[in-house]
């Protein structure tokens, strides 16, 4: 009997428990319910936006101007989440139905998907580069889904005494830009001409996006070439081709690699070592954008005095020097927001001119607003210099299947010997097949 | 009533694997089915899916890529649990003797294992930079600059490389394992068989092994089934790289799932499993015959 009872109690203990466990949850939906309810009756209740970021940089002065916001409307909280690897994230948040109110992941694939709120008639507009809102709409639609604070910018850092100290020019054509680091390797044997830090795919990658696309986006302009990208215009876009920009961009590297003028360890080099080789003098020139800036005047605040930028040598004969000016710091309110107004006036308060200004100092990026005057870094007057020089280009529209890092994985392959030096055609028939395949999965 | 609580007796043990059952259905049962519905799909994760058959299966035997990451995973495993298994006996078998410091050395050893895989890569990365790691400047202030290379730039050597990290660093899980089967071996069969005059090997071949099969089996599934599911060490040592050329089945699920191919990377993934289960399988029935003739 005593046995009998025992199994009772447990028996009963379980039952209570998952009883228990199952009236707490209901419990805990009623209370949910009654509070949205009473959102429904109350309007201004408290209301809280999430706000899903990829951008580390900013996340403490994102949580600044957060502080500010809700001071100013205290009924609106507003919680930042980042995450590393945020486009992948962003794709099992949507898959999930855990979906931010605002966002700075931004793709073509979820604007086809209607995932966004279209930002047409926010009042901003007429304070922002024309060139960026391009950027921002949609070539499908026309919509506009995005609004970008910032310019980015991304070419050639050189070290302006090595440049002095041997009397060399910024490059206008290939061979001036191999002429120049074969003269750096002559004459200053100790230092790198070129640093490549190869171990970091999404670098590698952007020799992809900015020299070999380059051409494209040159060649085509910024509205037909996002066109020819996302709709996968192959004749235009001349990725298989022998004579395109991918087999004519496998061939300059592979020159570079086998002249010396790259850092042996390319493939293993890391980003910092990239910074701490241009910082200390041991590389003369490095391929970045302008968000390294900040990062080489934490290392050495010095240093500001000895950089030079210059555009991206072009590639073929007469194509001319290319810099990427593209939107920086974009935002989009989701379709699935419960609260798009308060979202909206969340971005409203972002895109004051007191709060582009401090954003644009802060991560030392020109503002994409003609109204802001920020001091956001010490090389400000060539990097306008640059932009009025050289052929301005966009970021790439990827298919999501085929990122930036796939395609700095494929110029690892390049440099690790994989394709027949003589024959490099392999390469950009390869390159067209993963590119053509990683589309088609999107459609 | 005696006729209930004698069922109720009988039938509290299956009343108790209830739990148990329910976390192995809800946490493997249902996401293995759930796993099989959606790589016969084309789900790009976002999307609604079609189905499309058996056609990722097919797929990745026509992908050069994932049977280049399945030839990695195979050679990781096959290079690795071996080495674990022959250098984590012969440490245990050292360091089972009567010697000086070794509760020391047995630490030494064993202590690269408590530490993540993740970070140990990132170490040996810094370790092993030419020009400017460690190693590097120890070989040249050796005078051995001529050994110096870029071990991990290198598509021959880079894999190699790591499977030498990682059984360094995982040795001392297998040795721990070993020692305990061998403190459990009673000293009478070893008295009894010097009597019968066998020497050190003979004791060895003859008492040792056979009495450390329990340990050597779970050393080595663990061994294999850790080796076939490689991940991390990868992504810090090489992310994968140079190109694919040490992109191992698990990084090629991960970036196959996150990069719009979510059917094909959990066919994949199924994939996997059974490459997993194969020579699990085999072992478990190959020691289980050896320990029945025990």
């Amino acid at each position: 009997m005593t046995r009998f009872m025992m199994y009772m109690t447990f028996i009963s203990l379980l039952f209570f428990g998952i009883v228990g466990c199952s009236e707490g949850n209901s419990t805990n939906s009623t209370s949910d319910n009654d509070s949205e309810g009473g959102e429904d009756v109350e309007n201004q209740e408290d209301v809280s936006l999430k706000l899903f970021t990829g951008k580390v940089e900013t996340v403490d002065l994102m949580d600044e101007l957060i502080a500010d916001f809700e001071s100013a409307n205290p009924n609106i909280q507003v919680e930042q989440e980042y995450a590393n690897d945020a486009s992948n994230v962003m794709k099992v948040k949507f898959a999930s139905g855990d979906v931010p109110d605002i966002t700075t992941v931004i793709t073509q694939d979820y604007m086809d998907q209607d995932r966004y709120i279209d930002l047409s008639d926010e009042s901003y507009w007429d304070r922002i580069l024309p060139s960026i809102k391009e950027l921002n709409t949609d070539i499908k639609t026309g919509n506009t889904f995005s609004v970008a604070t910032n310019v980015t910018m991304a070419g050639i850092f050189y070290n302006k005494e090595i440049f002095a100290e041997l009397g060399l020019e910024e490059a206008q054509t290939w061979d001036e830009f191999v002429s120049n680091l074969e003269t750096i390797k002559e004459e200053k044997p100790d230092v790198t001409p070129l640093f490549l830090p190869g171990k970091e795919v999404w670098s590698l990658g952007h020799l992809v996006e900015f020299m070999a696309h380059g051409e494209i986006k040159q060649e085509l302009g910024i509205s037909d070439s996002r066109k020819a990208f996302i709709e996968n215009e192959k004749e235009k876009l001349g990725f298989s081709d022998p004579e395109g920009p991918m087999a004519i961009f496998a061939e300059r590297l592979m020159e570079l690699q086998d002249k010396g003028l790259i850092n042996e360890d390319a493939l293993t080099a890391s980003y910092d070592n990239q910074k701490d080789a241009f910082v200390t003098g041991n590389a003369a020139m490095i391929s970045q954008g302008m968000w390294v800036m900040g990062e080489l005047l934490d290392i050495d605040p010095e240093v500001a005095g000895r950089i030079g930028f210059s555009p991206y040598p072009p590639l073929k004969e007469g194509s001319k020097p290319v810099v990427l000016s593209a939107e920086d710091s974009k935002y989009a309110i989701t379709s699935a927001s419960e609260h798009p107004e308060e979202a909206k006036k969340f971005l409203e308060f972002l895109m004051k001119d007191e709060n582009v200004k401090k954003y644009s100092e802060a991560i030392k990026s020109p503002p994409s607003f003609t109204d802001v005057d920020a001091d956001w870094g010490p090389i400000k007057d060539e990097t306008n210099a640059v932009l009025e020089s050289a052929v301005n280009i966009q970021f790439t529209d990827w298919p999501s299947g085929f990122s930036g890092d796939d395609n700095g994985r494929m110029v690892q392959e390049l440099l690790a010997g994989k394709y027949d030096g003589s024959d490099l055609t392999e390469f950009a028939q390869e390159y067209a097949e993963t590119w053509n395949k990683a589309w088609e999965s999107t459609q | 009533m005696y006729s209930l609580l004698n069922r109720i007796n009988t039938r509290l043990h299956l009343f108790m694997t209830v739990p148990a059952a329910l976390l192995y259905g809800i946490f493997f049962i249902y996401p293995l089915i759930q796993g099989i519905g959606i790589s016969m799909t084309d789900s790009n994760g976002v999307t609604e899916p079609n189905f499309i058959g058996l056609q990722n299966f097919i797929e990745f035997f026509n992908d050069d890529r994932a049977k280049g990451a399945l030839m990695n995973t195979i050679y990781f495993a096959v290079g690795s649990a071996p080495l674990l298994n022959i250098f984590g006996l012969a440490y245990a078998l050292f360091l089972d003797q009567n010697i000086r410091g070794r509760t020391f050395i047995r630490t030494i050893v064993y202590m690269p294992a408590v530490i993540s895989p993740l970070i140990m890569g990132y170490i040996w990365y810094f370790i092993m930079q030419p020009q400017r790691g460690f190693l590097y400047h120890v070989l040249e202030s050796m005078h051995l600059g001529f050994l110096n290379g870029n071990w991990l730039a290198d598509s021959s050597t880079a894999l190699n490389v790591i499977i030498m990290v990682n059984v360094w660093q995982f040795v001392g899980m297998t040795m721990i394992i070993y020692l305990a089967g061998l403190q459990g071996i009673p000293g009478e069969l070893y008295e009894a068989s010097k009597i019968d005059g066998a020497g050190y090997l003979a004791r060895l071949r003859y008492v040792t092994i056979p009495m450390l099969y329990p340990a050597i089996k779970i050393n080595v599934v663990t061994n294999i089934i850790g080796s076939l599911a490689v991940f991390e060490i990868i992504m810090a040592m090489t992310e994968g790289g140079p190109g694919y050329a040490t992109e191992s089945m698990s990084i090629f699920i991960m970036r196959m799932m996150y990069g719009s191919f979510t059917g094909y990377s959990t066919a994949v993934a199924l994939i996997m499993f059974v490459v997993i289960v194969i020579p699990v399988f085999i072992f478990l029935r190959a020691t289980k015959s050896k320990e029945m003739e025990m």
